[in-house]
């Protein structure tokens, strides 16, 4: 099985440590995202399964076979860079023949396993091209190429849309996706955007400043963030995150911010006076008051068309928070909002100190 | 400039007006000399020598171009000169790519160290006396072989060349290793087709400066069959100017000590004047990859 | 899971170094050139270009110290302190020359520096694109033409009898001048020449220098309505400023640095008393004369000179422009 598997990875450089001990299990034909601020350490995560960073300690072994000391080359792994990495002075074809060439490939393995890919890719056409002649999309196609040619057990992608504008971004998105289920090979796909994690992974592992915060399925990510760092980088707009002090009253759960309580599901692991952090997101917010919900008197500040959506950016209190509402093609109606509800089974709560969540995950299924 | 010609005020029109003459005139002052000294080389021995010649030739003849076509030294050292700059400019690439190459990798051990190494060199230099004395050690005094490699690198090359590797896409080299290929493959197939206008520049830059070297050719080559044409100019117009009995047989002749030297000058930047349109455009770049940084 | 932000670890960092054992940097040093070698191999030929043609001169060096005789070579050669340099500072000639050098540097610096800097910014402001362009290839090309023809096209033009010089100052009734004998014509000559061949290829990188002002400085300034003038002055220059200082800080550093090619084609003993500079004297004194200790001394001198130089220059311009020169 060629799964990808890190074990207390630490990478130092002199007495900088990027990365803290971060243990990963990449299981076989699965699609992992890294995602994270920039300088949280993905990328130098990514690099070193590649062998193209030293390990400082753990380690990593892919198939089974630890390959802390094994070449790039001889780690049977192949990398989308970036910047895509295409010698400007080689054809398509030839860019997607290198890796084969170099390893002396039989001229007709070569001609077929190229052909292969490029009909794959839909860059049989363009085959004697140079990259300067390609679109941004083309020249990621021709990325993915040089990098299926090869056949490897383990696909790395290093941020590989970042420099698409966004339509042609959402396109690419779904193509590797599709690629992904068609090829089934084991991917390890790095990204800073929380949209690219989500749309593509089987799972997102969310890291932050070298350590990993949380490891999950998107939706696990979504309903069930394990922190506060989680909570407001997975989503859009993140969740909102209000601070405010638990009250045990005989009805159960609140949390008193300002004026206003907001019930809580019981099964909350808090104390009385604990001070937490609220968290809601945007869409969960319901602007009708339906039963289990909590009331919140807001001030709005500024209403952001999307066309079907629109984000409402208000204060509650002297925090800021954002609700998402449907506009059923109206407007008007929503600048005239005063109130909003919190659902109470959604809204989650977090230690104000630790940041670590205190709700007992949401459990799949019962939410659509 | 991003700012269109309609934009300019009668001012800034006579200012520009004001500039362009002043550019000419130094244009001008830069390119006089050479039709100075090529209508010297055209012009009668008398009139030459005379100092009839200010803008065209005078008494026009070919005769002193004849006069140095025909002497056999002329055409050797003028081969010598093409040995010294082919034979140079292989052997200073041959060591400076790979050195450049090798000295642009963050994996090299003690990269530091090999750059301080070659660039402290540039900060101090032993001087004339020692590295003749050394060239006399190493048994390469007046030899083809001293001449090529005792001049092979020029850390001004050397550095240039290595920040140009530096500032390739690092992604360029790690896609190559993780295809698969060596640091030999990375250079010959990735690096230097990537990097054909800094070589082109580091070439260019050689080819000259053998072409035109001059001063160690003297000091270093004894053999007359051994001398680069800028020597044998030097034997030439040292020779011409002194010789009197030269100058005594002027008389009877069409040429002159000042219009056979300006011939031998004429034939000598003849290849310089082909070659140059060429590499223009690449030294205009190329001087600014020196970028003097490390 | 999470693991949390709080427990970064701050002291121990380098403990992934420190903690390998004198095995492990063995495993890693075979690995390192099982993988590598290449790279060496490359390596090799430069370094050991750069022992046997820079770094072994300067262990001869030494003869500066020592009586030198070429039988006995370098390492054989007795001791004799600092006896060379007593007779250096004791020579006129000597000391005559190392200020000549300083001089001409100095009027180098003085006329040959803003030379490059005002051709530049007159290319600026042409319009017509390809007058710029003919321009540029002429001013460009001296610099690609040999020490020797130089000083052959200045000889034959200075020429008393045959010179163009000469000839011109006659249509205007002044008297013919022997220029290259007369010394104080020596300086003017050689430093107008200096500015011929390398004023237009040194105004490159200071076109560079403009060529990188960010253009909607000058939109902006049209729109402020701006003459072609005061942009000059007020955009142009402030923003090539810190070119400006660090070729400056360059040329300051090689002071000591005056081609002395050109002057050994032009000098003669009537004008060595303002043309002889340091390492024209070695170049006499060493290989023409044979007192190679002398002159090492001499050339010894004038590089450690050159090499505080270049230091102060290179600290200097770390400290105000933020840029090391290498």
């Amino acid at each position: 099985m060629s799964g990808v598997k890190l074990e207390k990875i630490v990478k130092a450089y002199g007495r900088l440590e990027v990365v803290h001990g971060i243990d990963l299990e990449v299981k076989e034909k699965e699609f992992v995202v890294l995602v994270g601020p920039s300088g949280c350490g993905k990328s130098t995560t990514l690099r070193m399964i590649a062998g193209l960073e030293e390990i400082s300690a753990g380690d990593i072994s892919i198939d089974g076979r630890v390959v802390n000391r094994v070449a790039p080359k001889d780690r049977d792994v192949a990398m989308v860079f970036q910047n895509y990495a295409l010698y400007p002075h080689l054809s398509v074809f030839e860019n997607i023949a290198f890796g084969l060439r170099i390893r002396k490939e039989s001229k007709g393995h070569i001609e077929k396993t190229v052909k292969e890919a490029s009909d794959i890719l839909g860059l049989t056409p363009y085959l004697d091209r140079k990259p300067a002649e390609l679109s941004g999309g083309q020249r990621q196609r021709v990325a993915m190429g040089r990098a299926i040619v090869r056949r490897p057990k383990v696909f790395l992608f290093d941020e590989p849309l970042s420099n698409l504008d966004a339509k042609l971004r959402t396109q690419m998105r779904a193509e590797i996706k599709q690629l992904h289920r068609r090829l089934g090979a084991t991917s390890v796909y790095v990204t800073h955007d929380q949209v690219e994690a989500m749309t593509l992974a089987d799972r997102i592992v969310v890291m932050n400043d070298g350590n990993i915060e949380q490891i999950g399925s998107p939706m696990e990510l979504f309903m069930n963030p394990a922190n506060t760092f989680v909570a407001g980088f997975i989503g859009s707009p993140p969740m909102n995150q209000l601070q405010g002090n638990i009250e045990k009253v005989s009805s159960g759960l609140q949390v008193r911010i300002n004026d206003t309580v907001i019930d809580l599901p019981n099964n909350t692991n808090v104390e009385d006076g604990q001070s937490v952090v609220l968290g809601i997101r945007p869409e969960h917010i319901s602007l009708s008051n339906n039963e289990g919900t909590s009331a919140m008197s807001i001030s709005l500040n500024l209403v952001e068309t999307l066309g079907s959506e629109a984000l409402l950016h208000a204060k509650f209190g002297e925090q800021d928070m954002i609700v998402k509402a449907e506009t059923n093609g109206q407007i008007d109606h929503l600048s005239e909002i005063s109130t909003v509800y919190a659902p109470t089974d959604l809204v989650k709560v977090f230690d104000a100190k630790s940041g670590l969540v205190l709700s007992e995950p949401f459990s799949q299924g019962s939410n659509t | 400039m991003a700012v269109g010609m309609n934009l300019y005020s009668r001012g800034d029109k006579l200012f520009a007006l004001a500039t362009s003459v002043l550019i000419g005139l130094f244009t001008v002052a830069t390119f006089y000399p050479f039709i100075y000294i090529a209508a010297v080389s055209f012009s009668g021995g008398f009139a030459a020598a005379a100092g009839k010649v200010v803008l065209t030739p005078v008494d026009s003849t070919l005769a002193a171009y004849k006069y140095i076509l025909t002497q056999p030294k002329f055409w050797i050292s003028y081969g010598n000169t093409f040995i010294y700059t082919i034979g140079g400019t292989i052997m200073s690439l041959l060591i400076i790519i790979p050195g450049a190459y090798a000295l642009s990798r963050p994996q090299l051990m003690g990269r530091r160290f090999w750059n301080l190494f070659v660039a402290f060199t540039l900060w101090f230099n032993a001087g004339l006396i020692p590295f003749f004395l050394n060239m006399r050690d190493l048994n390469l005094l007046d030899s083809y072989f001293g001449i090529i490699i005792g001049f092979a690198v020029n850390a001004f090359n050397l550095i240039l060349l290595r920040n140009f590797f530096e500032s390739l896409p690092q992604s360029f080299q790690e896609a190559a290793r993780m295809d698969g290929a060596n640091d030999f493959q990375i250079l010959w197939k990735v690096y230097i087709p990537l990097s054909k206008p800094a070589i082109a520049t580091i070439t260019l830059f050689c080819i000259v400066s053998r072409w035109n070297g001059f001063f160690w050719a003297m000091v270093l080559l004894q053999s007359e069959e051994k001398i680069p044409l800028q020597v044998f100019l030097r034997h030439t117009i040292a020779f011409l100017s002194d010789d009197h009995e030269f100058t005594a047989t002027l008389s009877s002749q069409p040429y002159s000590a000042e219009s056979v030297t300006a011939a031998i000058i004429v034939c000598s930047i003849i290849p310089v004047l082909i070659v140059y349109p060429f590499i223009q455009k690449y030294f205009e770049k190329g001087i600014l990859l020196g970028g003097v940084k490390e | 899971m999470s693991s949390g932000q709080d427990e970064k670890p701050e002291s121990g960092v380098t403990e992934y170094d420190s903690k390998k054992s004198f095995k492990d940097k063995l495993i890693w040093l075979g690995d390192h050139f099982r993988n590598e070698w290449q790279l060496y191999v490359m390596l090799a030929p430069t370094i050991i270009w750069f022992l046997v043609f820079l770094y072994k001169p300067m262990y001869g060096l030494q003869i500066a110290f020592k009586d030198y005789s070429i039988f006995r070579g370098v390492a054989a050669s007795p001791w004799v302190g600092w006896e060379h340099f007593h007779t250096l500072f004791s020579n006129d000639q000597f000391i005559r020359a190392f200020w000549n050098t300083i001089k001409i540097s100095a009027l180098n610096l003085l006329f040959g520096f803003p030379a490059p800097i005002l051709l530049a910014l007159m290319f600026n402001e042409i319009l017509h694109v390809t007058y710029k362009r003919v321009a540029q290839t002429i001013v460009y090309l001296p610099h690609f033409i040999s020490t020797v023809i130089i000083a052959g096209i200045v000889t034959t033009a200075f020429s008393p009898t045959a010179g163009v010089v000469n000839t011109i100052m006659g249509w205007f009734g002044l008297d013919s001048i022997y220029f290259l004998t007369r010394p104080e014509w020596f300086r003017p000559i050689f430093v107008g020449t200096g500015i011929w061949q390398e004023a237009g290829f040194g105004s490159i990188v200071f076109l560079a220098a403009i060529a990188g002002v960010n253009p909607s400085l000058y939109e902006s300034a049209v729109v402020d309505g701006a003459s072609r003038w005061q942009m000059m002055w007020k955009i142009t220059l402030p923003c090539i400023l810190p070119t400006i200082i660090i070729m400056l800080i360059i040329r300051i550093g090689n002071i000591m640095e005056v081609s002395f090619e050109m002057i050994i084609l032009l000098y003669q003993p009537a004008t060595y008393i303002t043309a002889d500079v340091v390492n024209t004297w070695v170049y006499r004194q060493g290989l023409e004369s044979g007192q190679y200790d002398i002159a090492a001394a001499a050339g010894l001198f004038n590089a450690v000179v050159a090499f505080v130089l270049v230091m102060v220059a290179n600290t200097l311009s770390r400290r105000y422009v933020r840029t090391s020169l290498w």
